[in-house]
């Protein structure tokens, strides 16, 4: 019960339908797309791994793209909607060069299945050009074009011509993702946010690490205000109100504590039972245990007291009781905090949370510089109170705080140790909008250009074959992938190759509006020119120049309104180094270019599309199904 | 596992903004906002079809919410106004209507997209960048020292929700109370961080609007009713003590576990024995009021009545708040450890208070409080809850007047006199904003008319009885012209301006609203102070209903594809 057909011809189709929903908003003119959720909600976005998502396709082929565009657009957070348009154009060339030159050493049984191997033979060349020889022509002939940003120097001074550039790339990149209106707001927050996190004598790495990682605790949404209230606040903003009154103390430094279990003892757990009155010696009664619990409570709360804590945290609800002896005891409890909020709170003060009430340390106690309730939005019983915290992070417990982590976060950990030891002043970000799809819209946005940060300042592998690596990572295919190395003889000269430098530098950006694709046009050609010159039978020549070609559409689409200008900025393309059009970053140019090739590459592989017929008794099953006729068809 | 289906590919919408479905539901919402605006609106019923309430109304903050569409992009806009609303309270209907009204003129214009967005993003910089200066003409500064400018703001609230049916002579006692209760609730002395207090509202149904009245302390409901002669007695001050827990002689908190009970343990009168020995302990501290947020055991309550001790149990979480900073009582919650004397709280005087069939409990607090209760009647419910809303809004919009102490001029005023503002200062820099702007200047001027005109449509909303709207050639306020009247009597009928600041006089010039006009700069009231405005508005809510309306509206022209999720 299967039906099969041959998904060669119906490539360009599917992508075309994804290319006219993606170009609703792509360049400069385009606009955003609404869309609403299954569950009513509704969301504005302009960000291309947004809208295909929503599609909810069920074409098996539409669905590898959008997971292809997905994962590139988690690493890097930009380019999306350029990967659907390099893509549907490659796949054009690539058809119209295979149909003109259908593979003549092997024997097919029809034309078809001919212009197919071809086209297959075409993606596989392609890819191996790319991964050999791409990032050199880029750093010979497109960078030089550009300019290198130094973290050092963006850090160095708010206003320095560094801190322009990083500025004006992310206003690029906002007016991309937002529209025009509001991304130079947006930009000059980010690099505030940026300037605030910094830290001194360091690589960007870890700061934008650290911002990626932390950044569901780091904002809050606030709905009903407009965008421009949005704003930085100093200290951490915990995303709950106070459970007992807030006592006003000017006492300096605040102690504060975590806690991750229940503070009164919980007597019985599931499974427990409880015998009262069995008959023995001593008459116990229930009520001496619950006397017990709150008794041990007590000790509990005046322990701390001599601690001198008069801040609580915990993850759990507390009972009544808790609250009620905290309040005489004049300390604020905040119960029900969320994990995320926590392990930011444990990184920048230093202090671990306790999971032993009756151990508390020196290492356990953090130390404040202010709590405050702050109200943002002015009803306070509207679930959306805050107070902040501000930490000092002079204490030094790196010693412990190494002891608790498992090796297998390494990464995190160099981050977290490397925050204490600077003493970063935190600072959170409210981001308001007049809804809530707006809000999210904003979020999602901030996340992605750090991340698009993050891909621009990567420290650059010392090795060539680590800059293979990097590729591998951006995109989870290994399988495909591994499968073309071995496949293509020329690959593994490059790996080999002890000469081969990437020398091309992190923090590598671009006049925006096609500059990157019009250079990388010139190259390519003056490759393939040189090439064909000294008459060198290199398979690089015939792909060199398609690839050449369909990098062309980039820009076309840009000036699709005035092609007057798409010829003036053809011309022009060696000019200057100009920011009249916005900056973009060269490396996420580079990593979306090889993206996109290993997309089609996958995509002509795929020989046969088998339909089978389950009853369909889970969405599950169904998934499985179909991923495991996509393996089939890829290996 | 029948139920899971096959997720449904999603519906596609391509430029929305042309789509007739969409332009009709557009129409129509805009209308029937346009009909809810102002003192003499025209009210809205809704019920649903499962025969619930009825509910009368004309406010956006209730009917918004009833609205519902399948379409999503009336949903966006719909979403963004209330949660203007739920910030500021205020000019809710003020900002859908404008925010409708620039997508339809943006829309009937013919101008790109990206054009409008831009424009109208610049203008409205320039309007608020005129209401925030210092020589804005249609701003009003407000005076704490007198609460007549006050009152005149909570008066303008509460007049323009006719579906509270108040007369000229209760609105104005509403409004009076409302500034009364607002002013308890601000701390007289304390320095640093203000924290203002609260208000609770007491709704009682059938009696006359003219006996509502406002106590500084707090009110609690008394279920069984107590002699009154019974607190002469009391010594002042009286304590009392607040329990956070429940004393009906359950343990909750001991865990998820089974007990298991054996025969003859009588674990019940052993609870009981226990909250008897608490009982003692508030009698022996000589407590005269035992509150409870939840429920006090009958025995219990029996002891420390028989002890002369009122009981007042199941208050609720709404008023411990409000309890605890009246009485400075913190709220216990322990059965077995001695209450600490400072947990204890002070109660000035206990009074009874009958209202109809509620018999409550007055505390007053022993030195100044920021606790007060307003109690509201009205003659039956639906008027009553439509009053209840209104007065939490005139509250909050109180409140805002703290942080800026301004208002805008009502009526309309402000709406024609920004449109005049506008018009003025957009004709004479077009070369250089359009310049900036990246358009043409014929662009950049249809866009201004766009603005200029969405803003006077908000103005003429206010007309319901098909009067006209004029405006002035010198200050550009609002006039209106009364449907009978002809053109000729025009001076003798118009009598004052929307928000009352200008009389009408043979040597000023009128148009209509609808005409070009030439431009002018709108001049401000300079000196008479004498002249006070009979209508204003509130300040923070009016700028933010600007800025969330035109944002909205960008969003909203900004859409080009609507993908919609029908599983």
């Amino acid at each position: 019960m299967c039906s099969f057909f041959c998904p060669f011809m119906s490539h360009g189709s599917v992508v075309g339908v994804l290319e006219a929903v993606i170009l609703r908003s792509f360049g400069p003119e385009g606009g955003q797309v609404l869309f609403t959720r299954d569950t009513g909600q509704a969301m504005l976005s302009r960000s291309g791994t947004h809208i295909l998502r929503a599609l909810h396709l069920e074409h098996p082929l539409a669905r590898m793209v959008v997971e292809c565009v997905w994962k590139h657009s988690t690493v890097t957070g930009d380019g999306s909607k350029t990967f659907i348009l390099l893509l549907a154009s490659l796949l054009r060339k690539i058809h119209t060069t295979a149909s003109r030159e259908p593979h003549v050493s092997h024997s097919y049984n029809s034309l078809e299945a001919a212009e197919a191997a071809t086209a297959r033979h075409l993606a596989d060349k392609l890819l191996a050009f790319a991964l050999k020889e791409l990032d050199d022509l880029i750093a010979m002939e497109v960078a030089p074009h550009g300019r290198c940003v130094s973290w050092e120097d963006f850090t160095a001074e708010m206003h320095s011509p560094a801190n322009h550039y990083v500025q004006k790339l992310l206003a690029s990149f906002f007016h991309m993702r937002l529209g025009y209106v509001h991304c130079a707001f947006i930009s000059e927050l980010t690099c505030e946010l940026l300037n605030h996190w910094k830290c001194i004598d360091n690589l960007p790495y870890f700061a934008l690490q650290f911002l990626k990682d932390n950044f569901p605790a780091i904002h809050t949404p606030v709905s009903g205000f407009p965008i421009t209230s949005s704003r930085l606040i100093e200290g951490q903003v915990i995303h709950r109100d106070f459970a007992t009154p807030y006592p006003q103390t000017d006492h300096q430094p605040i102690k504060a504590v975590v806690f991750t279990g229940y503070l009164q003892p919980r007597l019985l757990n599931t499974g427990d039972v409880l015998e009262v009155g069995c008959g023995g010696t001593e008459e116990r009664s229930i009520v001496d245990f619950s006397a017990w619990t709150e008794r041990s409570l007590q000790c509990l709360i005046a322990n701390l007291q001599s601690l001198g804590v008069s801040v609580l945290l915990s993850v759990v609800k507390q009972s009544a009781a808790v609250l009620a002896l905290a309040t005489q005891a004049e300390m604020c409890f905040v119960d029900c905090v969320s994990e995320d909020e926590l392990s930011l709170f444990a990184q920048l003060s230093g202090a671990t949370p306790i999971s032993d009430c009756w151990r508390i340390e020196p290492e356990h106690i953090a130390e404040l510089t202010f709590c405050r309730p702050i109200l943002l939005g002015p009803h306070r019983y509207e679930n959306m109170p805050f107070f902040s915290l501000t930490c000092k992070a002079t204490h030094l417990h790196a010693k412990n705080y190494l002891g608790t982590i498992h090796t297998s976060h390494l990464q995190t950990l160099v981050a977290d140790v490397f925050i204490i030891r600077v003493k970063v002043k935190p600072y959170s970000l409210i981001i308001c909008g007049s809804g809530e799809g707006q809000t999210d819209q904003y979020a999602c946005a901030f996340q992605d250009a750090i991340r698009m940060l993050f891909t621009t300042w990567e420290p650059i592998p010392a090795t060539g074959t680590t800059a293979a690596k990097r590729t591998v990572q951006s995109d989870k295919r290994t399988s495909s992938y591994t499968h073309v190395l071995t496949d293509s003889s020329t690959c593994t000269s490059s790996n080999l190759n002890p000469l081969h430098k990437c020398v091309l530098q992190p923090g590598c950006i671009m006049p925006a509006g096609g500059t990157f694709e019009f250079l990388l046009h010139h190259a390519l050609l003056k490759l393939s020119h040189s090439c064909s010159a000294s008459n060198d039978t290199n398979i690089g020549v015939p792909v060199s120049r398609l690839l050449a070609s369909a990098l062309l559409s980039v820009p076309k689409q840009i000036y699709s309104h005035s092609p007057g200008q798409f010829l003036q900025t053809r011309t022009r393309h060696n000019a200057i180094f100009t920011q009249d059009m916005g900056l973009e970053s060269v490396s996420c140019k580079y990593e979306l270019l090889l993206a996109v090739l290993q997309c089609v590459t996958s995509l002509l592989r795929v020989d046969t599309i088998l339909r089978t017929h389950t009853a369909l008794h889970t969405q599950s099953l169904a998934d499985t199904s179909w991923e495991s006729t996509e393996d089939e068809a890829e290996n | 596992m029948s139920r899971l289906d096959k997720k449904s590919p999603s519906l596609c919408t391509d430029r929305p903004l042309d789509n007739t479905d969409i332009s009709n539901k557009l129409n129509l919402l805009r209308q029937l906002l346009k009909s809810c605006f102002g003192p003499t609106a025209r009210l809205k019923q809704v019920h649903n079809n499962i025969g619930g309430h009825v509910v009368t109304t004309s406010s956006s903050s209730v009917l918004l919410p009833v609205i519902s569409s399948s379409q999503p992009f009336i949903n966006l806009i719909k979403a963004s106004i209330l949660n203007h609303v739920s910030r500021f309270s205020d000019c809710g209907l003020f900002a859908a209507i404008f925010c409708l009204a620039l997508i339809e003129q943006a829309k009937r214009s013919g101008l790109r997209g990206n054009v409008s967005i831009r424009v109208n993003k610049h203008l409205l910089a320039l309007c608020s960048g005129y209401l925030q200066g210092e020589d804005c003409g249609c701003k009003v500064k407000l005076d704490f020292c007198s609460s007549h400018n006050l009152i005149t703001l909570a008066r303008s609230i509460v007049s323009s929700k006719p579906a509270c049916v108040l007369t000229e002579q209760e609105t104005l006692h509403i409004s009076k109370l409302a500034v009364q209760a607002f002013l308890l609730t601000v701390p007289c002395s304390s320095p640093g961080t203000v924290s203002l207090g609260k208000i609770v509202t007491v709704p009682v149904e059938g009696y006359s609007v003219l006996t509502s009245v406002v106590f500084p302390g707090l009110l609690v409901d008394m279920p069984d009713g107590l002699c009154l002669t019974k607190f002469d007695y009391l010594s002042n001050p009286i304590r009392m003590v607040l329990f956070s827990t429940s004393l009906a002689g359950d343990l909750s908190d001991l865990g998820d576990g089974m007990i298991e009970v054996h025969a003859g343990v009588d674990t019940e009168s052993q609870i009981l024995d226990q909250l008897l020995e608490l009982g003692k302990q508030v009698v022996d501290d000589e407590v005269k009021l035992f509150v409870c947020q939840k429920v006090v055991h009958p025995v219990l309550q029996q002891y420390l009545r028989s002890h002369g001790i009122i009981v007042v149990e199941r208050v609720g979480i709404t008023i411990m708040e409000p309890l605890t900073q009246l009485t400075d009582a913190q709220p216990v919650a322990t059965l077995h450890t001695k209450i600490p004397s400072k947990a204890y709280g002070k109660v000035r005087e206990l009074s009874m208070k009958q209202f109809g069939s509620k018999t409550m409990l007055h505390l007053q607090p022993l030195g100044e409080s920021v606790i007060c209760t307003l109690l509201l009647c009205h003659r039956n419910e639906t008027m009553l809850s439509e009053l209840k809303v209104v007065c939490q809004k005139t509250e909050h919009v109180l409140r805002l007047t703290l942080r800026e102490p301004s208002a805008l001029l009502g009526g309309g005023c402000t709406e024609t006199h920004l449109a005049a503002y506008v018009r003025h200062k957009s004709k004479n820099e077009a070369p250089e904003a359009a310049s900036v702007l990246g358009c043409s200047q014929t662009e950049y001027l249809l866009g201004v008319e766009v603005f200029c005109r969405s803003l006077e449509f908000v103005a003429k909303a206010l007309q319901h009885d098909g009067g006209n709207s004029l405006i002035d050639l010198t200050h550009a306020h609002h006039w209106t012209l009364p449907a009978d009247v002809l053109e000729e009597h025009m001076e003798d009928s118009l009598g004052f301006c929307g928000c009352g600041l200008v009389e009408s006089s043979p040597s000023r010039k009128w148009t209509f609203l609808d005409t070009k006009y030439t431009e002018f700069l709108p001049l401000a009231l300079v000196g008479d102070s004498r002249v006070q405005p009979r209508v204003l508005d509130s300040f923070t809510a009016k700028l933010s209903a600007l800025q969330v309306a035109t944002e909205t509206a960008n969003l909203a022209l900004d859409v080009r594809y609507i993908i919609q999720d029908v599983n």
